[in-house]
């Protein structure tokens, strides 16, 4: 299983909780109230783009970690 | 002290933006004795609030055990339809709720229905056009968010006008319309009939299923049976409110926006790439949700003030969207502000199912209108111009344009 580059950009991210109700294990809140990646490997690919896409403002990003190919959007 | 409590007061509904800014200034956290609730102004403490687990988003069931009393018990099963609306549940029914129906609203989603958004509004324009003026609420910004919401959700858009009445009745309730005293009554007759009326389509789905949210939702509840009837219909009937009525509200406040401020308009009609920034400003500059109310579900302490279990806190979205503290010159409309940490769309978990939605027909809304529109104007003098009594939601009665 390639390693992915998991991103969520804390400008836009508005904690709406979607992503971590999605990929359980990728994603958390911080003390801030945003969502942050504690675990790259937490859950399968499918799981991290369905997370990505389920994002109402788009805060997240995901490449090939070895070759920075955009994986989601 | 603030000079007085009357969030209805008529120079408070027609620019509430002074008002507010004396509230956060003097008293950020305020008792309204009037409206017997806790306002919030500070733009740090209506986000935080809007994340606060003491806080519950479930106003409706108090007021529906109230209103049964009240009633000895003559209320109408439809009205209870409101408390299962996702906007007033906690966690986990809410999540539930939000995470199915969210699949429908993505960006990547709404961005596929950008096209056809483009014809609806080209296709009204090509009829309006040719009188050279309209009532810009009712002739055109109204009919783009129900048509686009009805095909969504699959229910016929011939059947529009039915379900603007139902909403424009719901709303009297929903964001609590002043001096309408039999509001609660046509609120409720007309959520009785939209629910027979999407009741009779999700039938027809469950037997034919098409590529619709309804039919999503009813294969949802096949796999799993904790989603009931009743879920479904509240949940239908609320993106159908919610999929029109405010953002018809935020095209015709970004069009009066602009109108009063022709540099700014002039800056985005030549430059329409700028709409991406341009609609978080409308949305920032004056949005068409003033507020959002919560209820304490222990006692704690804001600001040295004792927050009381089952208190109302009225969270001022508008008064968070111009607070000097985090944005400069906030009673300035700028097409290019970026950042823009608005909480128009509220924040957290409750956080604007459809804003992908809002944001995108407004947009093409806009843009279609500065391009194809050229001499675009008021057709009223501006103190002429009204807006709803409502205190949670911001709405221009009409909006007269010539072109």
């Amino acid at each position: 299983m390639r390693q992915l580059r998991i991103t969520v950009d804390q400008d836009k991210c508005v904690g709406s909780t979607t992503c971590l109700h999605t990929a359980r294990a990728t994603f958390a809140l911080d003390q801030s109230g945003k969502s942050s990646v504690v675990n790259p490997q937490g859950d399968g690919e499918a799981t991290v783009i369905e997370a990505a896409e389920s994002c109402p403002v788009g805060a997240i990003t995901v490449e090939d970690a070895e070759t920075g190919e955009s994986v989601f959007p | 002290m603030p000079v007085h409590d009357n969030l209805s007061a008529p120079e408070v509904i027609a620019n509430p933006y002074p008002y507010f800014h004396q509230l956060r200034e003097e008293d950020p956290v305020h008792w309204n004795e009037w409206w017997g609730g806790w306002v919030l102004t500070r733009h740090d403490d209506v986000q935080a609030s809007f994340q606060d687990r003491r806080l519950s988003a479930d106003r409706m069931s108090p007021f529906l055990k109230g209103l049964a009393k009240e009633a000895s018990g003559d209320l109408h099963p439809s009205f209870r339809l409101f408390a299962k609306w996702m906007v007033f549940t906690d966690p986990p029914v809410h999540t539930r709720l939000r995470m199915l129906v969210n699949k429908a609203f993505t960006p990547r989603r709404v961005e596929g229905l950008r096209t056809r958004i483009q014809a609806v509004v080209d296709e009204m324009l090509d009829r309006l056009m040719p009188a050279g003026r309209m009532e810009l609420i009712h002739d055109f910004a109204y009919l783009l968010p129900v048509t686009v919401i009805a095909e969504l959700l699959g229910v016929p858009a011939t059947d529009h006008e039915n379900i603007k009445n139902w909403s424009d009745e719901i709303t009297l309730f929903i964001f609590g319309a002043i001096g309408v005293p039999d509001r609660r009554q046509r609120a409720q007759r007309a959520m009785s009939e939209l629910a027979g009326y999407l009741q009779a389509i999700i039938t027809e789905r469950r037997d034919a299923p098409q590529d619709d949210l309804i039919s999503a939702l009813i294969a949802a509840q096949e796999q799993d049976d904790a989603l009931s009837d009743e879920e479904i219909v509240a949940t239908c009937s609320l993106v159908l409110f919610g999929g029109h009525e405010t953002t018809t509200n935020l095209i015709s406040s970004s069009t009066h926006a602009l109108l009063r401020n022709p540099a700014q308009m002039e800056k985005l009609r030549n430059d329409p790439t700028l709409i991406g920034t341009a609609v978080e400003e409308f949305l920032r500059y004056d949005g068409p949700s003033k507020a959002m109310v919560r209820i304490g579900g222990e006692d704690f302490e804001l600001r040295g003030k004792p927050i009381k279990k089952g208190q109302r806190l009225l969270l001022l979205q508008s008064a968070a969207n111009h607070d000097p503290e985090r944005f400069d010159n906030p009673d300035d409309l700028d097409v290019t502000r970026a950042p823009n940490p608005h909480v128009a769309f509220g924040y957290g978990i409750h956080f604007c199912l459809g804003a992908p939605l809002a944001r995108i027909e407004t947009a093409v809304t806009i843009n279609t209108l500065l391009r194809r529109l050229p001499n675009l104007r008021l057709d009223v003098d501006p103190g002429q111009l009204e807006w709803q009594p409502q205190i949670v939601s911001r709405a221009l009665k009409a909006l007269p344009v010539a072109f």
